[in-house]
């Protein structure tokens, strides 16, 4: 029997389904490639629904967008509280340390993830304009967000955080001390992210390197690295010129097209 | 035999593709003008290309776009540097500066405008949602902006930018304060040979034409950019009624903008400054209502 692959998580459809079951994608748009090669992010149909574990996620919205989790019983979410905009009552929440407190606090980052467990609906948006970024992650898989993009994960993935390495990324690479880190084990997992503006998506080779505006980066894959460099462009008036993120391939890179400049 | 004139930038095409190849406005659209004479400027479709000298540019994205340019060799842009969002190595950047530097940092304009070079990629977005916009210049042909609105310029469209001379102070007490509805500044972009301007406008974005003599009432922040012919100053308006000083305080700080020429304007504005007495403007017309 024919199945669809989805392009975005490669996942199988059955042939009569016109959104991917595992991330939403409509599977009857073609990919929308830009000339240099970066991937839109699928743009989900406003009321697009897609399932994880025993639950399902309902996107709605398409300018400041909501995903509306159905949990199922036994499954659980987790994320940063002040992205929840409404909850059946019987929901029940938790809190979870991340570990290293003073530091995150110190680095603006949450050190407190709150989690909500099924039966029962949730829901969630960030404050700005922008798109769901629907990201399944196969088990064993790790990945790298900037803070504050995320919006909610399913229980079955890790959450923990990587410094920035180097005094240079750190002082001028912009994306503050820490990423978060989502590593899956042997469950697979879904994330959900909040880009800023629109959402694009370029997959580096072996040793291919691109330059980022260090505000502009949304996520990468953990096997990507990632290095500050620095623009000769000093004027006396721009005594510190200007920096900006090397990634260098393999892997995945998200960026996303509205964000806020950080000065060198 | 060119068979196709787009109506928001003029210029002619064989309009067998779906977007203009000068300004990216697509070819197959209605123009959709408002009661009161305002064409709407249709976004640039996602993922369309707009040709300039030998090499491309495609604008990708609804909601904050992206101008992403394919740079051919020997061709380059201008740029302020907080727009740009990535670049591929091999296009060589380096400062463009200024003169009349500490007037506008003082402004809080960019005092050093940055070079790229191809061969290779470069994209530029600006951090608020809209719609970017992208005016082709014929040779010698010039456009003001409102500032802050430029995205991108082609090598070949030479950047200055003057005083317009609109403010207003107001007093409390015995402080005194000067507004800049418009800004301290207005660019002013003139092209040697074609070259593509490329602004970036919050919401969305109209244009008119308007006739010698014909005048409107703008909100100044909400400017996006004028043809050089078209005229500005100040205008005071007071709402009537009995409401003592409210008539004073409650006024309206318009532009008010005569032609000939064309105008754009983009929906998203500054909300309007404080409402202390106006004690001192450049010249201005004013009205009050009975």
């Amino acid at each position: 029997m024919d199945r669809i692959q989805c392009q975005w998580c490669k996942a199988q459809n059955p042939p009569e389904a016109t959104s991917c079951q595992t991330c939403g994608a409509p599977l009857d748009v073609s990919n929308l490639v830009t000339d240099s090669g970066w991937r839109e992010a699928p743009r989900l149909r406003d009321m697009t629904e897609f399932a994880f574990g025993a639950s399902t996620c309902q996107v709605e919205g398409e300018i400041v967008p909501v995903a509306e989790i159905n949990l199922g019983g036994g499954d659980s979410v987790f994320f940063e509280h002040h992205v929840m905009l409404w909850k059946d009552e019987s929901v029940p929440v938790t809190t979870q340390m991340t570990g290293g407190g003073m530091k995150r606090m110190l680095g603006g980052m949450p050190f407190i993830v709150t989690l909500a467990h099924g039966p029962g609906r949730i829901a969630f948006s960030r404050d700005a304009t922008g798109e769901v970024v629907v990201l399944p992650l196969h088990p064993s898989m790790e990945l790298d967000v900037r803070g504050h993009a995320f919006l909610l994960a399913s229980h079955t993935i890790s959450y923990s955080f990587v410094q920035i390495k180097g005094l240079a990324n750190v002082l001028h690479g912009g994306e503050g001390m820490y990423m978060d880190r989502f590593v899956t084990s042997d469950q697979p997992g879904i994330l959900l992210l909040h880009g800023y503006g629109n959402v694009f998506e370029r997959t580096l080779g072996d040793g291919e390197k691109i330059l980022v505006e260090p505000g502009g980066f949304l996520y990468k894959d953990s096997s990507v690295q990632m290095n500050t460099v620095q623009q000769q462009v000093k004027t006396g008036l721009l005594r510190h010129g200007m920096y900006l993120a090397e990634m260098v391939g393999p892997g995945r890179v998200g960026i996303q097209s509205m964000y806020v400049h950080h000065h060198g | 035999m060119a068979a196709y004139t787009c109506p928001f930038c003029r210029l002619e095409s064989d309009g067998t593709a779906t977007s203009c190849p000068h300004c990216g406005a697509p070819v197959d659209v209605r123009v959709r003008v408002s009661d009161s004479g305002w064409e709407e400027q249709p976004p640039i479709a996602n993922m369309a290309r707009i040709q300039f000298g030998r090499s491309t540019c495609q604008v990708e994205g609804m909601y904050v776009p992206v101008a992403d340019m394919n740079l051919a060799p020997d061709d380059w842009v201008y740029f302020s540097h907080h727009v740009l969002l990535w670049t591929e190595p091999t296009v060589g950047m380096d400062a463009m500066p200024m003169a009349g530097g500490w007037n506008r940092m003082y402004a809080g304009m960019p005092l050093v405008m940055m070079r790229a070079a191809g061969p290779g990629h470069i994209a530029f977005s600006h951090d608020d949602p809209g719609e970017t916009v992208a005016i082709p210049l014929a040779a010698g042909q010039a456009m003001d902006v409102r500032e802050h609105r430029f995205l991108v310029a082609t090598g070949n469209v030479s950047y200055q930018w003057y005083d317009p001379g609109i403010w207003f102070t107001t007093r409390s007490g015995d402080d005194t304060e000067t507004h800049y509805p418009l800004g301290r500044f207005v660019d002013r972009f003139q092209a040697t040979g074609p070259g593509l301007l490329l602004l970036h406008a919050p919401g969305n974005v109209f244009v008119r034409d308007l006739q010698a003599g014909q005048a409107i009432c703008l909100q100044p922040s909400a400017l996006l950019y004028k043809d050089p012919g078209v005229g500005m100053q100040l205008h005071l308006e007071y709402p009537g009624g009995s409401m003592g000083w409210g008539s004073y305080t409650n006024r309206t700080v318009w532009l008010r903008m005569w032609g000939p020429g064309r105008i754009a304007v983009h929906s998203v504005f500054e909300r309007p400054e404080s409402a202390n007495n106006i004690s001192s403007t450049s010249p201005a017309t004013a009205q009050r209502w009975g």
